[in-house]
């Protein structure tokens, strides 16, 4: 890859980047010179990304991280400082979840608890554990720093789901804490935003492949016709977010789905 | 035709009084009364409190209401959650998720006549102190003198709304916008 610059020096997390959206986001940051933390449940998946992302020229590590317990979450900010010497962007991406269910019988341990730990919980983790060093980031001079979280949400959590219902208040109540820190957090300089992506992740490449109606139907409703790349299309939306170009947008979503919903 | 009432506090004591309707419906009033807390310093046993036990609560509440034969079901929040609210980042979690779960909701059992939506009110209804949070909006509000969502539940509540689901009206004098 050629690196470029706009993110030289600084450290960026990214949490679920051993595949799908968080992998587009990781490779993304790192072309841009971010040094990479790949924060991955697992290590078989999240050292690959780590490793390919070193082999194109980039700068990554990965890190294991369980973003539902909050001493995960905390040992993989203590040990990104320690290792990497600082912290300037949190990308939290990972999700486990999205059974679809009817409502009326979802079961909270099976249909609702993993998504509650993964999406509302992690964020609140991811913010509460790298507060401080996103201060001191935003404290540098300009140009050379400027603390940022990012969540990932989904449209869901803006228009609700008809198939897997417990999905969307997960993904909303990201929203609320985006614009709730973007409020807590502007003293510091310190920005947060999410973006809600439709991109071609394993798990939607998997359901295509168990039904292609279902890539037609997407792709028929959504206005630019295709569902988007992980890398160039969401990766590049974090990439803004994560850079000193939004350093006047907070409290934001960013809806990087083709155009498919236009409600906001 | 009855109308239950789940939630506490003052603004689910008066809707329990004060709202009636010539279908079954169920209300459902988000949360409780919640302390600034700088997020950053939220405990686990806080995130547990303000976020995790009340939202099970509405999950838990919208399906007795189904199982019930509620054929309206009306869900109040503060506007927080659409505003987000600073050192109240849990709390504004909550009431967007429980808004946005409506919406599934809504979808979901539409075909079965079963109207689901929202009402937002003023933050205060709920205890926020928007001295801490921020203000909710860029002006202050259009509207004079108290902004009591009794009404707009007890619409959504009756047969004259059937064909409005899956909506937030928000009744707060006319402050989010």
């Amino acid at each position: 890859m050629n690196i470029g610059s706009s993110l030289v020096d600084r450290v960026a997390i990214v949490t679920g980047a051993g595949q799908g959206v968080g992998e587009g986001i990781a490779r993304r940051l790192a072309e841009e010179g971010a040094r990479v933390v790949v924060a991955a449940r697992r290590a078989e998946t999240g050292e690959p990304v780590a490793a390919s992302i070193r082999d194109e020229g980039g700068d990554a590590l990965c890190i294991e991280t369980d973003v539902s317990a909050s001493e995960s979450v905390r040992r993989c900010v203590e040990e990104t400082v320690g290792r990497l010497g600082r912290l300037d962007i949190v990308v939290h991406n990972a999700f486990t979840g999205g059974i679809p269910h009817r409502l009326e019988q979802a079961r909270i341990d099976k249909h609702w608890t993993a998504m509650s730990r993964t999406s509302v919980w992690a964020s609140l983790f991811c913010a509460r554990e790298s507060y401080r060093h996103l201060v001191e980031s935003s404290r540098r001079p300009a140009g050379e720093g400027g603390g940022r979280l990012i969540l990932i949400t989904s449209p869901s959590g803006v228009e609700g789901s008809a198939n897997i219902p417990l999905y969307s208040p997960a993904k909303a109540g990201q929203r609320a804490i985006a614009k709730s820190l973007a409020r807590e957090w502007g003293p510091d300089g310190i920005t947060v935003n999410c973006i809600a992506p439709v991109a071609a992740s394993p798990s939607l490449l998997t359901a295509f492949e168990r039904n292609p109606a279902l890539q037609q139907a997407l792709e028929a409703r959504t206005p630019l016709g295709r569902v988007g790349d992980i890398t160039r299309d969401i990766g590049s939306v974090a990439l803004f977010l994560a850079g000193d170009d939004s350093s006047y947008v907070t409290g934001q979503t960013i809806v990087c789905d083709g155009g498919s919903f236009l409600g906001l | 035709m009855t109308v239950e009432v789940l939630g506490r506090g003052e603004l689910a004591d008066s809707l329990r009084r004060d709202v009636a309707s010539d279908i079954d419906a169920t209300v459902i009033v988000v949360g409780g009364r919640p302390d600034p807390i700088v997020t950053c310093e939220l405990s686990d046993a806080q995130i547990d409190e303000l976020w995790e036990r009340p939202m099970q609560e509405v999950i838990v509440g919208l399906q007795g209401a189904h199982a019930r034969g509620a054929k309206r079901i009306v869900v109040v929040v503060p506007t927080t959650g659409m505003s987000g609210g600073s050192h109240y980042a849990a709390t504004a979690a909550l009431a967007e998720a429980a808004r946005v779960l409506v919406k599934s909701a809504a979808r979901q059992w539409g075909a079965d006549g079963i109207t689901v939506n929202a009402v937002a009110v003023d933050p205060n209804a709920f205890g926020l102190d928007s001295k801490v949070s921020g203000p909710v909006s860029i002006a202050p509000r259009a509207l004079e003198g108290s902004a009591d969502p009794t009404a707009a539940v007890q619409w959504l509540c009756s047969s004259a709304s059937a064909q409005v689901t899956g909506q937030t009206i928000v009744c707060d004098g006319g402050l989010w916008m």
